[in-house]
């Protein structure tokens, strides 16, 4: 390194500094001046230098690398957990709201496969606000999971009132039902995306410390170093010999230690930025994809709840299928994502697939309830039938939920790797850093030893 | 306790500060949360309420005089001469709804409308019923989309601009549905701190002001939304047409309609403008119901029970 271009030591100037005249024994300040203007002395006080400086950058690497684990653990667990459980809250109560106005369509009877997805649903809702309620630090967040709280067995209450009002044939049910529906879409979807956000704001303030470089460790190091190189150019022009063992031990130790550093800083980087690329980014979109396509389903019941006389449910539905299937849309930024991964990008074309039938079989729907066969409409919208639209919703579904398993195994991989990356480089930073104080000291104190042998 | 256990519970303690300071809902004050009131979607409790202007700028209740025209005139005027188009509503209790146990339409509207398929077509099956908003209907009618409407709708001198109308073929009023244990004996006596829901696209918030101007009114963009905020306590009482609350009332045995008719709503057969050909073989068809007393039988099964009165009388009455 910079061996044409020693750095002076701190020290150097009282070593060459003004003699003291007259010097009082008593005053260690002079005994230390008068001692640096012996070479023992001298040698002794490099050796403080090096101290300093091999040990502080020990110290400040091991630090570094402690903090970075922490926040990799904590991504992968404490708000990591919090923006999971958000994530699950949201798709949970969209699910839910999906699951219950497509029952409401099939009358006294719907299907078991549809209670139970229902039941699923608001199981998953609730466990996740659980967990999300137990992982809220900031206040926001805790009013948020409140509201939720308060507003979930209001929204079962209205849609049970739905379904009993529907089993005596009273039409009223299909007002509660949409009142049910509001409930959700105008206050509680809002309040879960809310939180999600929030969630993974604080995920990505994290990451972004956990990617930062460790400066302070690595200018101690390069200082530590410098300090090495110009001792051994000082003791070879001092003592005629031209290594001292014990200072190129220690130079060679803080190499690798400046190297381990600075591998261990960069690799742990790449692989949390590799986990938001490859793992978190994606998640998100394929979640968006899920709510979307949910929404639009629970738009699409509405239309047929309302008999057809609701435009406000055909605009909304429009809305969501525009966000998924558009130029530019939800699934064409998937297939960007995925573009290197078949495994993925397969499924992204099953889900193409299942919401473009969807959507073709939607335009059937419409006009047969606008034609007066209302029974078809409905048939055709939430039938058991292969070629109903309760099919298309389930593939287009389970395509999405098959890639989001994926990519959630990916990003758990790409987490490992980052701590992978960092396993033992605390410890090694340290006693890397020991050692190397350890052979510096031993190297000097032999030339110290050589005066006064 | 040896030195030993005192640097734990030292340490421990000091942990538990840590923690405390870093983990946050347990030293949080508990989150201020509104209860829940489920609301439909653009409800409105401040209403404008601008009185109805009396409808003088023309006779609204005189259409065209049956004469002679046959079936097959009338059938010339229909889009589609082998099927007829009728705009109805799918989702008004009692007047033109699906019956959520069969999903067949039912209702007093659907049964005239059947009677002018069978008398129009000669088969009550030659017809395309399509389900349309209030707001939709003179569009449907201008665009050809339907034939005629059939769905609650009031004849007045402006939409006369725009449409044909039949005679009038049921006389509706505003009246008030209340819970039957809420002493409530019509609208008159409801104080100003009482709610009153009502639909939002009509003279029915002025019609309310107009018998009493204390009591809050309250809009909603669909009326059936009336019914779940009177069930669920959130309004106390539902001023819409009789026809509409007797639809509200036979859904749920707590609720009754009270009170005289406050308001003069006179449904009639909508046609596109022009069509009066088609007009005046419906009116035929109409008279020929009332006469025949297949008019009553629909108003027995419909809504005699609900409304606990005998039909207010129709005008009859033809412009040449």
């Amino acid at each position: 390194m910079a061996v044409q271009s020693p750095p002076a030591p701190t020290q150097a100037p009282p070593a060459a500094g003004p003699p003291a005249p007259g010097a009082a024994p008593g005053r260690w300040t002079d005994r230390v001046a008068a001692a640096l203007r012996q070479t023992p002395g001298q040698l002794r006080g490099v050796l403080a230098v090096l101290a300093v400086l091999i040990l502080g950058a020990g110290v400040t690497g091991m630090t570094s690398i402690l903090a970075k684990s922490a926040v990799i653990e904590e991504t992968t667990s404490q708000s990591g957990r919090l923006s999971v459980a958000a994530l699950q809250l949201y798709q949970a109560l969209s699910q839910a709201d999906a699951t219950a106005a497509s029952s409401y369509l099939t009358a006294g009877t719907p299907s078991e496969s549809m209670n139970e997805a229902y039941r699923t649903a608001l199981r998953d809702a609730t466990v996740a606000l659980a967990t999300a309620a137990g992982e809220v630090e900031h206040a926001e967040d805790v009013e948020l999971v409140a509201q939720l709280n308060a507003r979930l067995p209001v929204y079962t209450g209205l849609v049970e009132s739905a379904r009993t009002f529907n089993r005596l044939g009273e039409p009223v049910g299909a007002t509660y039902q949409e009142q049910a529906s509001t409930l959700m879409r105008q206050e509680m979807l809002p309040s879960a995306h809310t939180l999600q956000e929030n969630a993974l704001a604080q995920l990505t303030e994290s990451r972004d410390g956990a990617a930062a470089f460790p400066w302070a460790a690595a200018a101690l190091v390069i200082a530590a170093l410098g300090t090495l190189v110009w001792a051994q150019l000082w003791l070879t022009r001092k003592t005629n010999r031209t290594f001292n063992l014990g200072l190129v031990g220690a130079t060679v130790l803080l190499v690798v230690f400046a190297g381990w550093l600075a591998m261990a800083s960069l690799a742990s980087a790449s692989h949390t930025s590799r986990s938001h690329e490859e793992g978190s980014r994606p998640l998100e979109l394929l979640a968006q994809a899920e709510i979307a396509a949910q929404q639009a389903r629970a738009e699409e019941s509405l239309l047929l709840i309302a008999r057809g006389e609701a435009p406000e449910a055909a605009d909304r539905y429009a809305e969501h299928i525009e966000e998924l299937t558009s130029d530019g849309g939800l699934l064409d930024q998937l297939d960007d994502a995925f573009a290197d991964d078949p495994d993925l990008a397969a499924k992204i074309g099953d889900a193409r697939d299942a919401a473009t039938a969807w959507s073709n079989g939607h335009g059937e729907v419409v006009k047969l309830a606008q034609e007066g066969s209302y029974t078809e409409a409905v048939a055709l919208a939430v039938g058991d039938d292969e070629a109903s639209l309760q099919t298309s919703f389930n593939g287009l579904n389970a395509a999405l939920t098959e890639a989001t398993e994926t990519s959630a195994d990916r990003f758990v991989d790409a987490t490992l790797d980052a701590q992978r990356s960092l396993q033992g480089a605390a410890a090694g930073l340290a006693a890397l850093s020991l050692a190397a104080l350890i052979c510096a000291a031993v190297g000097i104190q032999v030339r110290v030893a050589e005066y006064y042998a | 306790m040896n030195r030993t256990g005192r640097t734990a519970a030292a340490f421990a303690a000091a942990a538990c500060l840590a923690l405390a300071a870093c983990t946050g809902p347990a030293s949080m004050e508990p989150p201020v949360v509104d209860v829940p009131t489920p609301l439909p979607d653009g409800v409105n409790f401040s209403p404008d309420a601008s009185p109805a202007d009396a409808d003088t700028s023309c006779d609204p209740l005189s259409s065209y005089s049956p004469g002679s025209v046959t079936a097959e005139q009338a059938r010339a005027l229909l889009e589609d001469p082998e099927q007829i188009s009728i705009g109805i509503s799918q989702s008004t209790n009692l007047m033109g709804y699906r019956d959520p146990e069969t999903n067949e339409l039912a209702g007093f509207d659907i049964d005239i409308a059947t009677a002018m398929v069978q008398a129009v077509m000669g088969d009550a099956t030659k017809v395309r019923w399509v389900p349309m908003n209030s707001a939709d209907r003179e569009q449907a009618l201008a665009d050809g989309r339907v034939d005629m409407v059939v769905r609650t709708m009031s004849i007045t001198c402006e939409r006369w601009e725009n449409v044909e109308f039949s005679t009038e073929y049921y006389h509706a009023g505003q009246r008030l549905l209340v819970a039957k244990d809420s002493g409530i004996a019509g609208l008159a006596e409801m104080t100003a701190d009482q709610l009153v829901c009502t639909g939002a696209s009509s003279t029915s918030v002025g019609n309310i002001a107009a018998v009493n101007p204390e009591v809050q009114p309250v809009t909603v963009p669909d009326f059936n939304d009336c019914l779940v905020l009177l069930q669920q306590g959130t309004v106390d009482g539902v001023a819409i047409d009789d026809t509409i609350l007797a639809g509200m009332a036979v859904q749920d045995p707590t609720l009754q309609v009270v009170g005289d008719a406050f308001s003069e709503e006179h449904y009639g057969i909508a046609f596109q403008k022009g069509d009066t050909d088609l007009a005046r073989f419906v009116n035929g068809a109409l008279a020929a119901m009332i006469a025949d007393g297949r008019w009553q039988d629909s108003y027995d099964e419909w809504l005699a029970g609900p409304l606990a009165t005998g039909p207010a009388a129709l005008t009859t009455q033809y412009r040449d």
